[in-house]
């Protein structure tokens, strides 16, 4: 490496903090950082700026949502024909499968009757677990994670990263490893709400399929273990609870892919609870 | 999943991109209220298989526009003449609460002109790429990287408690 340095333009340094640089020209910035101080305070700030705007605005994606923005409000001061309100939910296909109190899966199909139009969407909806499969399917959709992988953590270091992103969220809530079914753990956020605590964690693969572990603890201690599948147009989430922890796993991939996911998350926070709760001290 | 179901699941992001943008939470649902409407009442206009996230913050930018061309004289849309700015109203002693800081960050994303605003938080808080935040203002991706360039670097100023003035003339 010579000392030839082209001077890195404002534009592609903003790039730079957006990730929408090449590996080639990113090497290049890095170069340059190393050798300027103030260059890489300047980045550095950048950096804080996009944080800085997540914390203070993220909390919005949490809040209720006020009733004059919700579809039947909206259908009123529009008054349009027919708003089919929840229409996606309504259409969802509910499937209870039974899990033997061993660990095994005893899959024994339990369908609902169909909710479309039916005056069972209420109930349905206060259901506090198929709440949570419902939430676990839009965060699927809508979050992105806040704490993300940093690069030199390859997939070798899982484990590591697994410990790093637990404690970077500020939650004793750790995730499984997926690797097996070959998704590498990207990031990860926290939430906050009415019920508690709610950890998610993104898993990709190499083909860039995304998904989605949440993981909520619970204020209400249930300890029924039920199985069920949620569907949400292309979403899938299988949910159960356990004690105080509800699991839903979210994905747009096929359903027996998904449930082999969930078939080897369910293992191992069975076989390690300490993987998902380290017991509180005292 | 219908597209207005659909729709109806990016509601949270179009009211975290609202409230950054006016920051008056009463105003900001207000926006997202008249985009959507206006979003559903051309429903038809939008053409399945592309990206409806880009399709409706493109529907707010322009509602966002007219309100803004409407109400120039309103304070929430006013842009502030940053000849006004003292030094002491950005200024941050180290160790202030958190708190102190992000009210900062809402005052001074205030202070930025609603251009470099919009690029800065399409950008930074809803991680779109440059070609899309292109597409959803209409305008050209040189643009969107100008506006950007010139409006973090302002707000990281204001942030910073510096004068704004002086160092913009570096960004140019």
């Amino acid at each position: 490496m010579t000392g030839k340095t082209n001077p890195i333009g404002d534009e592609v340094l903003h790039a730079y903090v957006d990730g929408m640089l090449s590996d080639e020209e990113r090497a290049h910035v890095d170069q340059a950082i190393a050798r300027d101080p103030a260059l890489a305070a300047r980045v550095n700030d950048y950096f804080a700026l996009n944080t800085l705007l997540r914390e203070r605005y993220d909390r919005v994606l949490g809040e209720p949502v006020p009733k004059r923005l919700r579809p039947a409000a909206l259908q009123r001061r529009r008054s349009t024909a027919n708003w089919p309100w929840f229409a996606g939910l309504a259409a969802a296909l509910l499937i209870g499968i039974g899990i033997g109190a061993e660990g095994g899966m005893r899959l024994g199909y339990e369908r609902t009757p169909s909710v479309a139009g039916s005056n069972e969407t209420g109930a349905l909806l206060a259901d506090a677990s198929r709440t949570f499969a419902r939430r676990a399917a839009i965060a699927h959709v809508v979050y992105m994670p806040t704490v993300e992988r940093p690069s030199q953590l390859g997939a070798s270091h899982e484990q590591d990263f697994v410990r790093w992103l637990s404690a970077k969220l500020g939650t004793d809530i750790h995730p499984p490893i997926l690797l097996r079914g070959g998704y590498e753990l990207m990031g990860g956020r926290l939430l906050h709400d009415a019920d508690g605590e709610m950890a998610m964690f993104m898993y990709r693969d190499a083909q860039g399929r995304r998904v989605t572990l949440s993981i909520s603890h619970r204020k209400a201690s249930a300890d029924t273990t039920a199985f069920a599948l949620y569907r949400d147009g292309p979403v899938n989430v299988f949910y159960w609870v356990d004690g105080d922890f509800g699991y839903a796993i979210s994905s747009g991939i096929d359903r027996p892919a998904l449930l082999a996911l969930s078939h080897d998350v369910h293992e191992q926070l069975r076989s390690r609870p300490s993987a998902a709760k380290q017991p509180s001290p005292g | 999943m219908n597209q207005r179901d659909e729709l109806m699941e990016h509601i949270p992001r179009l009211r975290r991109y609202a409230r950054a943008l006016i920051h008056n939470r009463e105003l900001a649902d207000d926006l997202v209220q008249d985009t959507l409407e206006r979003a559903l009442g051309r429903l038809h206009q939008f053409e399945a298989g592309t990206d409806l996230r880009a399709w409706l913050f493109t529907v707010m930018h322009n509602v966002f526009a007219s309100q803004t061309r409407r109400a120039a004289s309103r304070a929430h849309y006013v842009e502030a003449d940053e000849q006004q700015l003292g030094q002491a109203e950005f200024a941050v002693p180290g160790g202030q609460l958190r708190s102190l800081e992000m009210r900062d960050l809402d005052y001074a994303l205030q202070r930025l002109p609603a251009e470099q605003r919009e690029v800065v938080l399409l950008v930074g808080l809803e991680e779109m790429s440059y070609a899309d935040v292109a597409l959803t203002l209409g305008v050209p991706i040189g643009t969107v990287m100008s506006r950007l360039s010139r409006g973090r670097e302002r707000l990281r100023n204001l942030m910073a408690g510096a004068q704004p003035v002086e160092k913009l003339k570096v960004v140019r």
